[in-house]
């Protein structure tokens, strides 16, 4: 199989059509973009690594999509949150609020910071990365709930979640939150940006909303047994 | 049938080697009109079900006989193209074919062609029984013959593997590393590469069976012994980074390095200029980059290759580019600088690029509209009734 990818371009047709499929066939890697990683020494690296690495150097890697690039100022999560910002294609504006979002957080943290007493001014967080990688991570659920029918009824069975579900909620949650529960004359990058700080000190309307689904999976820990997988 | 297809063209060159001589016109028409008096007579009288006989079967003999009569058409498609007989490849042939037979039909698999018997006549398995009816191998009525034996024939190894480390443990010998197979860098053949090794299909749980058990087989600690059997059954790998063309290094009239290439993504096609003059100015179609695409995103995507390689104030790209959508544009370009770069980078550097995915062309293109959808994969608002 190997052997018959060389015509690169040409389309990989599964034998049986599945729904979602690529045009990738599956034998290709994901491509690692972040510099770092190939600029570690020989030295540092253990056996395993360099199995590993010897091992991608036979596969072939994916094309890297067009929003990403190795520079400092791309990060994944900020690229999945302006990805589903995005409405009908136009990424031009989701990156704008995004941008702008981030400087306000800025503004207002600086504004906070150069108000504080000396002795507080450590504490306060300036870099807006950091705080949206802790906001995020202050709305991702632990447990989901799942609807499972027994008995004809349905029940909502508490049920772990991946990583990937996790972040997905946390992101879904709060895009939803600032488009629905905002004034109508409030911008999008206004509302976003405080949300964030919110979410950052664990308050407001998303972490709150986590917390409500973490409470309905506690009392309903009786059904947890009817998850089957 | 393509089969007959070949047969005609390789035989009709052999017959055009010796068009000179007369006597043999007259014979080929002659055998030309017994040919068609016997395919006149329709097998119907003969009370034969064509269906039921299954794919047509080939005798040694006939593919001996096709290969022959290939090489020495090659031989005089060659002298008729005026190219010497002795490197005549496959792709001359196809080329002169076309040349001397063209054909404007719309299925490619309907024109004329001439390929090596191997490769038109599909590998059969040889007749499994003998005149007597009673079937060569033992494992016939399985249904999976080949497949079967194989598998029998591992089980039958771990057996012996297992006996030899019973001896050697008798003896005192025996040491839990014992003598592992070396593999290399290789992999298991694919279920597509056994079917082809086995002719034969496979399901892929009679795949996924083949495997655990050639990996039991690997795990055991003398499996050294049986190297050149799993071997059989290992595909290896070469370097992919081997497999791209760099651009070669040109110097233009100052003495200034300049290299050049193409790329291509959806349906944008683009050609860059890579010089080594050290200003950092990019020309996309006559304008400057901040001109041609306003929107940041796309200049990122121009800048990566040079970013990930930390060149980005050193050269001046010169870019033409046309069709596709500003995305797709930006894509296209991203690809031809990453191949004009790689005339300036070393082996390792070239390694890098290609695991950051940046050498690889992109293969997504529009997905087409179906009949009964409304697009790709929107279907029309289910109604009940």
């Amino acid at each position: 199989m190997a052997a018959s990818i060389s015509g690169l371009l040409k389309p990989w047709i599964p034998r049986v059509f599945l729904v979602r499929w690529s045009r990738y066939n599956p034998y290709y890697l994901e491509p690692e973009v972040r510099k770092e990683v190939y600029n570690r020494p020989e030295t540092e690296l253990s056996a395993e690594e360099k199995e590993q690495q010897e091992l991608k150097e036979m596969r072939s890697i994916k094309a890297a999509t067009g929003g990403i690039t190795s520079s400092v100022f791309s990060d994944p999560s900020i690229s999945k949150f302006t990805n589903m910002m995005m409405k009908h294609g136009n990424k031009a504006l989701a990156r704008e609020i995004i941008s702008v979002t981030l400087e306000t957080v800025k503004r207002k943290q600086v504004e906070k910071y150069h108000k504080a007493p000396a002795g507080k001014k450590d504490e306060i967080e300036c870099n807006p990365y950091v705080i949206f990688h802790q906001a995020l991570e202050n709305c991702k659920p632990v447990v989901g709930l799942i609807s499972v029918p027994k008995g004809g009824r349905f029940y909502q069975v508490p049920v772990p979640l991946s990583e990937n579900r996790r972040r997905f909620l946390a992101m879904k949650w709060m895009i939803t939150e600032c488009r629905d529960n905002k004034h109508r004359t409030t911008p999008m990058h206004e509302k976003l940006s405080q949300e964030l700080l919110a979410a950052f000190i664990k308050e407001g309307n998303v972490v709150k909303k986590r917390n409500e689904m973490h409470k309905v999976a506690e009392a309903n820990r009786a059904y947890a047994h009817y998850r089957w997988w | 049938m393509a089969a007959s297809c070949v047969r005609t063209v390789g035989s009709f060159i052999g017959k055009c080697g010796h068009c000179s001589l007369g006597i043999n016109t007259i014979t080929s028409q002659v055998s030309r009109q017994v040919l068609n008096r016997q395919i006149c007579v329709s097998s119907a009288l003969h009370g034969k079900n064509i269906a039921s006989m299954g794919p047509e079967k080939f005798t040694a003999e006939f593919i001996q006989k096709q290969v022959e009569e290939y090489n020495i058409g090659k031989r005089h498609l060659a002298n008729m193209m005026g190219e010497d007989p002795e490197n005549f490849t496959q792709e001359d042939i196809d080329r002169s074919i076309a040349y001397l037979f063209p054909s404007s039909l719309f299925v490619k698999e309907a024109r004329p062609v001439m390929k090596h018997p191997d490769i038109i006549f599909p590998k059969q398995k040889a007749a499994q029984w003998g005149e007597d009816g009673r079937p060569f191998h033992f494992l016939f009525y399985t249904g999976k013959q080949a497949y079967y034996s194989l598998m029998h024939d591992l089980y039958g190894k771990i057996l012996k593997l297992e006996k030899y480390q019973d001896r050697l443990k008798v003896k005192g010998l025996f040491s839990s590393e014992g003598k592992k197979a070396s593999l290399g860098l290789s992999r298991w053949l694919t279920k597509e590469e056994l079917e082809q090794l086995l002719v034969q299909p496979t399901s892929q749980q009679d795949y996924n069976h083949f495997i655990q058990l050639i990996e039991r087989l690997l795990s055991m600690p003398y499996s050294g012994t049986e190297e050149e059997f799993i071997l059989r059954y290992r595909y290896q790998l070469e370097a992919e980074s081997r497999k791209q063309t760099v651009q070669p290094l040109q110097k233009d009239e100052k003495g200034v390095a300049f290299s050049s290439a193409e790329g291509r993504r959806k349906t944008s096609n683009s050609s860059v200029i890579l010089r080594d003059c050290g200003s950092g100015r990019v020309t996309v179609n006559g304008q400057d980059y901040l001109h041609y695409f306003p929107f940041l995103q796309h200049r990122e995507q121009l800048m990566f290759p040079l970013q990930f390689v930390d060149m980005l104030g050193r050269f001046d790209l010169q870019c033409t580019v046309s069709g596709g959508g500003p995305s797709s544009q930006a894509g296209a370009l991203r690809l031809a600088i990453s191949r004009a770069l790689l005339s300036f980078l070393s082996e390792g550097d070239m390694e890098n690029m290609r695991q950051a995915g940046l050498l690889t062309p992109d293969p997504r293109v529009r997905e087409r509209k179906k009949p009964g959808q409304e697009g790709a994969r929107r279907k029309f608002t289910w109604k009940r009734r």
